[in-house]
């Protein structure tokens, strides 16, 4: 890949302006004073959101205003012309106006923790009032800013070692991001922390970064995958051996991994599936029977791969006949069917006790005591110790899952832009024009059924030796209806926003405390919300987007130019192929 | 026999029960051809109203001229519920594709089942629910029959209910406008009607019903909880979909159907599949059954091409 300028590449530097406006030097000054706060004293209370009273060393909430103060001066680098290029592609006008408003709800969001906690803002060092002081005036420095008109990013090309590294320097923000995010253990520090995330995020979009690394992410595929896997990978290095984040960590990646399934079923072929969790449920079931537990009922123990692979067959084979409704019944329909099927799951193996039907599943007992696996002569149990670091039980589950996580992303995106991936979404937006055009509707539906169920049935074994036990009431309708969410909210068919809306879903209720009572009520609210105001999700597939929103003209435009310029593409249509 | 005509009357009130409720799907699905999952909760909103009522009223009365007002208060609270449902996140969504209202449902649903297990005060748990007397007592017998008095008053609600809405609908200016709307929604506006003003109608149509079934099922089982709606509402909309979705009285014959054969499952489905722990799987497997052979339901009602 060769270094082309955009089409339009001065079109900016015109417009933009030579000589810094009073404004400028008002929004700089600000920054400037913001950065500067961190490093006094914002309280006199050393127990108070962990420790800010030490003066000339930033610690923990202060580095995240060091952090808005940086990027407010890089806008304003970028916004005195001195980088070209990188000027037409960000609006620092919208970008620098969403940053001064973060710090500004930050720094008054603090003061009024101090005020209440404390208690009394008598508390508060000058520090604070610095701040506070730095987030009005770039506020008011850049409340009149003029937005420059922006090229759209698809038509820069920045040298490819640049938007390589961009897309390095995002894995490693992300990676060093959920580790101190997990490290919190005080609810208020982490509730500070997601304020200043959202906002930082928000800028930064408002700012056109993240439509400009879509771009650049679409063009560098593999090097996207890679870092993510290596970032995923990485993660329980920085954890010092602590299992409380990695079992919270491998319950996401389990989460995850089963939303990516359904995501396969839902976002890809658009079929509804309220009853998904049985699948998982039907592997852990499978691999609780023939594990060592005292409570499995069945003599056969073979080696764990193939429990992996009876797992992953007897769920497909569930996916097969809950599929086949599909034939006759469609829409609203099938979602009754695939929720009644659950139920139905869920009553069968409740039932199975002995007393009624055949002795099984152990009734609503479910199966205790499953020990950990055991694949040659690596335990999972044990602790393990790599590079100096210690790896505990958590971490060794982790790294399988992720091996299947990854693999179950592979299957997806190798499906999504396949044969039958174009099937599914044919199905999806019309399944009349569809099965006219010669696709195979019934027997693709019936793939997409069989097929996630098949990876559900894959995590479902492994889930079962990682929680011990089996139990009905791990697989009830509101467990699918979690996955569905994790689905909506991060993004249909897109595996960057299932696996945030999975992380969001299971990480907040963990580390919220006083969320978790309340988790249920949010999350119904939240599906209503999100349906009336983003049904695409935070992190949507485009094309999935324009279904959404049929009458935008633009959006289709552009999906179809980054649809022509990626398939132009040599290196990326060789990674698609 | 007598165990015949026990189990039939036992299916009978189940069916009643799912009966009310499944006039609710089906009547919203005729108008806008949405399932509005959450309708099990407005089910359930109504069994909590008749409960508030009667605990800040008449707290301790056990006449039976508490009842009437019971239901009003249930009545009330089911379709304020829904109605606004409907205006809040349902009316936004009419164009938008098919998955959205469904998980906004979903969502609504969890909402309202949390909403009365956080706020109502002991919802955690399953609540009592107020004795009235004659409608509950000692049972009936009937030779070999017994006959629960809360049976009488459920099988006696739908009668009654059902009888109404029929006269609602046919005899009615905003009942025919229901009917001209569901035939053809562009049509019925061009004649003046005020589509907007007839979904929110279906709506509380729907909720009402399900309100008296609230107390009807509170009558019946002593109790009421926060998660009652689930279970019921799957199964009235077995009963609806059974019947022929789109068809009021399909929806109760459906219901009436449904109940009975559930409870003739548990008696004469012989081995250790039988039994009430598989009854639940036996309506499930019906509707499942019937989605697949015959998607109009019994009495057939618009044929479903929706994607």
């Amino acid at each position: 890949m060769t270094t082309s300028t955009s089409p339009t590449p001065h079109a900016k530097t015109a417009v933009g302006n030579p000589r810094p406006s009073p404004q400028w030097w008002l929004t700089l000054a600000g920054a400037v004073l913001l950065v500067a706060s961190a490093f006094l004293s914002w309280c006199y209370v050393p127990a108070l959101l962990g420790d800010l009273s030490i003066d000339a060393y930033p610690g923990g909430l202060q580095l995240l205003m060091v952090i808005v103060g940086v990027i407010a001066i890089f806008f304003l680098v970028l916004r005195s012309g001195r980088m070209p290029s990188m000027d037409t592609l960000l609006d620092s006008a919208r970008a620098l106006k969403a940053l001064s408003a973060t710090a500004a709800g930050f720094m008054v969001l603090v003061a009024l923790v101090i005020a209440l906690q404390a208690p009394g803002l008598a508390n508060a060092n000058p520090g604070l009032f610095v701040g506070i002081v730095g987030a009005a005036l770039m506020m008011a420095g850049s409340w009149q800013m003029a937005s420059d008109p922006l090229v759209d990013p698809i038509t820069v090309r920045l040298p490819s070692w640049v938007e390589i590294l961009v897309i390095v320097v995002m894995m490693a923000i992300v990676l060093f991001g959920a580790a101190y995010a997990l490290g919190q253990e005080d609810g208020t520090v982490f509730c500070l922390f997601l304020a200043f995330l959202g906002g930082v995020v928000a800028a930064l979009a408002r700012g056109g970064l993240f439509s400009w690394i879509s771009v650049i992410a679409a063009r560098h595929r593999q090097v996207l995958m890679m870092g993510a896997l290596a970032v995923a990978f990485l993660f329980p290095f920085t954890q010092n051996g602590s299992d409380a984040n990695m079992s919270i960590a491998t319950q996401v990646l389990i989460f995850a991994t089963t939303a990516l399934g359904l995501n396969i079923v839902v976002g890809l072929a658009g079929l509804l599936d309220l009853g998904y969790i049985a699948f998982l449920g039907a592997g852990a079931y499978v691999s609780a029977m023939m594990s060592h537990s005292a409570f499995a009922h069945i003599g056969w123990k073979p080696p764990f791969i193939v429990v992996v692979v009876i797992g992953a067959i007897v769920s497909s084979i569930l996916g097969l006949i809950i599929g086949s409704p599909t034939l006759r019944v469609s829409g609203d329909y099938l979602a009754i069917v695939t929720l009644a099927f659950g139920e139905i799951f869920r009553l069968t193996v409740n039932n199975l006790d002995g007393n009624n039907g055949p002795r099984l599943t152990n009734g609503p007992n479910g199966i205790p005591g499953i020990p950990d696996l055991e694949i040659g002569s690596f335990n999972f149990g044990d602790t393990h110790t790599v590079l100096g670091i210690p790896l505990g039980r958590f971490a060794n589950y982790y790294f399988l899952m992720l091996v299947v996580a990854a693999f179950i992303i592979m299957v997806f995106t190798r499906l999504n832009n396949s044969r039958i991936g174009r099937g599914w979404v044919a199905i999806r937006e019309d399944e009349k024009a569809a099965e006219a055009m010669g696709v195979n509707t019934f027997g693709l539906k019936l793939f997409a059924f069989a097929g996630g169920a098949f990876l559900a049935g894959m995590a479902g074994t492994i889930k079962a030796h990682q929680d011990v036990s089996v139990t009905p009431d791990q697989y009830i309708f509101l467990e699918s209806a979690f996955l569905l969410a994790a689905i909506v909210l991060g993004g249909m068919g897109s595996v960057a926003g299932v696996l945030v809306g999975a992380t969001v879903l299971k990480l907040l209720p963990e580390k919220l405390r006083f969320v978790a009572d309340y988790r249920l009520l949010i999350f119904g609210l939240l599906l209503v919300v999100m349906m009336r105001f983003r049904p695409e999700g935070l992190v949507p597939s485009q094309r999935r987007a324009l279904e959404f929103h049929a009458d935008d003209e633009e959006l289709a435009d552009r999906i179809e130019e980054v649809h022509l310029e990626i398939a132009a593409e040599p290196d990326s249509a060789e990674a698609k192929a | 026999m007598d165990l015949f005509f026990q189990q039939l009357l036992n299916g009978l009130t189940l069916g009643s029960l799912y009966a009310l409720i499944a006039v609710g799907y089906t009547v919203v699905y005729g108008i806008v051809q949405i399932i509005n999952f959450a309708h099990g909760e407005v089910f359930m909103i109504g069994a909590f109203g008749a409960l508030a009522t009667w605990t800040v009223l008449f707290q301790g009365q056990t006449s039976l001229w508490v009842l009437p007002l019971m239901i009003v208060g249930a009545v009330a609270a089911s379709v304020v519920v829904a109605v606004l449902m409907e205006r809040i996140a349902y009316r936004p969504l009419r164009h938008a594709p098919r998955l959205a209202p469904l998980i906004t449902a979903i969502g609504i649903s969890v909402f309202l089942q949390e909403a009365v297990r956080l706020f109502y005060p002991g919802a955690k748990s399953a609540l009592p629910f107020p004795r009235i007397d004659i409608v509950t007592g000692p049972a009936l017998q009937l030779g070999e029959i017994t006959v629960r008095r809360s049976a009488i008053f459920t099988i006696g609600s739908l009668i009654v209910c059902a009888a109404l809405l029929w006269i609602f609908i046919n005899r009615t200016k905003l009942g025919r406008g229901m009917l001209a709307v569901s035939q053809d929604k562009d049509t019925a506006r061009l004649m003046g009607i005020n589509v907007d003003r007839i979904i929110a109608v279906a709506f509380g149509l729907g909720a009402a019903l399900a309100g008296v079934a609230g107390v009807a099922q509170g009558l019946q089982n002593n109790n009421i909880d926060f998660f009652m709606g689930f279970l019921a509402g799957l199964k009235a909309f077995t009963a609806a979909v059974l019947g022929g979705i789109g068809n009021v009285m399909g929806a109760v014959l459906g219901g009436l159907v449904l109940g009975v054969v559930e409870a003739m499952a548990v008696q004469f489905i012989p081995g250790t599949f039988g039994g009430s722990p598989w009854k639940d799987v036996w309506a499930f497997a019906l509707l499942i059954i019937v989605l697949v052979f015959r998607p109009q339901g019994l009495l057939g009602a618009r044929v479903v091409d929706r994607a």
